[in-house]
């Protein structure tokens, strides 16, 4: 790790690496992305992910793929897809493949910024056209991707969202579309280990109010903000 | 809060829904005058009573129809859009153009 990364120093940075910066963040380099590994301002981040954390994994690769070719199309790229709408799956590489609907992915990296399918995938996007039916989403500029982890991460999320998302009603793996804050979202469950983890990917341009708001209402749970460092198993 | 369930991705309050306005069988794309596209694009019927409607669910983009009382207000069924539209429609050009609808070529005075 080179603790004198800067946020700035790859082709992507994240919509909120000023307020990582004001939190004390140190950056690290993963493949093409910067990311926060730690905060600086803040106790022992591995214990607060147990409790409650919220990481900003924006830079991390993803894309998107909708279209009615979409599923057969995946298939042969070696994608092993969800079974319904509203699942998500990871992969052997590490990639979560989330099921939006009939005919749609949501393609997101592992924490190590590393996914075989998402290389793969991107690959192709540059043959026009791609294949019949399937067209490709830029999620990576059109969504923010954070992490709310830890074990009262259902309570903070029913101060903002409408949905019944606590372990027992919403299962690993579920994935739920929805209002988060009054921000339109994915909010896809997938535990590291343990872990009880939720991704939520929302608009990039309202993701500065969507951090706020979370970290807001995590307050009242002692939750903070935590680097992808604590993240790791 | 009122609820109303989304095909795809279940109840939800109805804060996540857009409107779509009413449902009206397309009049064949070949055979159809003026008036009647206009009247389709353009005219509600605004019935009293059981009307099918586009709705949205802002939070996926999904697009899907809904029966709904407009005299009670209550949703009696939502269904895929795909129920409906379950056949791809080529719009094949127009056969012939009259010459009053010609365009002015480029550079001729209107």
């Amino acid at each position: 790790m080179n603790p004198s990364t800067l946020p700035t120093s790859a082709l992507r940075r994240s919509q909120l690496y000023r307020r990582h910066t004001k939190l004390g963040a140190d950056f690290v380099t993963l493949g093409d992305s910067v990311v926060v590994s730690h905060y600086n301002s803040m106790g022992d981040e591995k214990i607060q992910s147990q409790q409650l954390g919220l990481a900003d994994l924006s830079t991390l690769p993803r894309i998107g793929f909708k279209g009615a070719g979409t599923p057969d199309w995946a298939l042969s790229l070696g994608i092993e897809l969800p079974a319904a709408p509203n699942r998500a799956l990871v992969q052997a590489d590490g990639t979560l493949v989330a099921r939006l609907s009939q005919h749609e992915l949501l393609l997101a990296s592992g924490l190590d910024s590393r996914s075989q399918c998402i290389d793969h995938a991107t690959a192709r996007v540059t043959q026009a056209p791609l294949a019949k039916s399937v067209y490709s989403l830029p999620r990576s500029d059109s969504h923010s991707w954070l992490i709310l982890c830890g074990s009262q991460a259902p309570a903070t999320l029913a101060k903002v969202c409408g949905v019944d998302l606590r372990p027992h009603k919403f299962a690993n793996g579920e994935i739920a579309q929805t209002s988060i804050a009054k921000i339109n979202g994915v909010i896809v469950r997938h535990d590291q280990g343990e872990r009880l983890s939720y991704s939520i990917f929302s608009d990039s341009s309202s993701v500065e109010f969507l951090w706020d708001s979370l970290l807001d209402a995590m307050a009242e749970f002692n939750g903070t903000a935590i680097g992808i460092k604590a993240l790791g198993e | 809060m009122k609820l109303l369930t989304c095909p795809l991705n279940g109840q939800r309050n109805i804060s996540e829904f857009t409107y779509g306005g009413e449902y009206h069988q397309m009049p064949d794309h070949q055979q159809a005058s003026s008036r009647e596209w206009a009247e389709h694009v353009f005219f509600h019927d605004n019935n009293a009573g059981i009307v099918t409607e586009w709705w949205c669910h802002s939070a996926s983009s999904y697009w899907f129809l809904a029966q709904r009382n407009t005299i009670s207000d209550q949703i009696l069924r939502t269904f895929p859009a795909d129920e409906i539209f379950n056949q791809r429609v080529d719009f094949a050009p127009a056969a012939e153009v009259s010459s009053d609808a010609t365009p002015a070529t480029k550079g001729e005075s209107r």
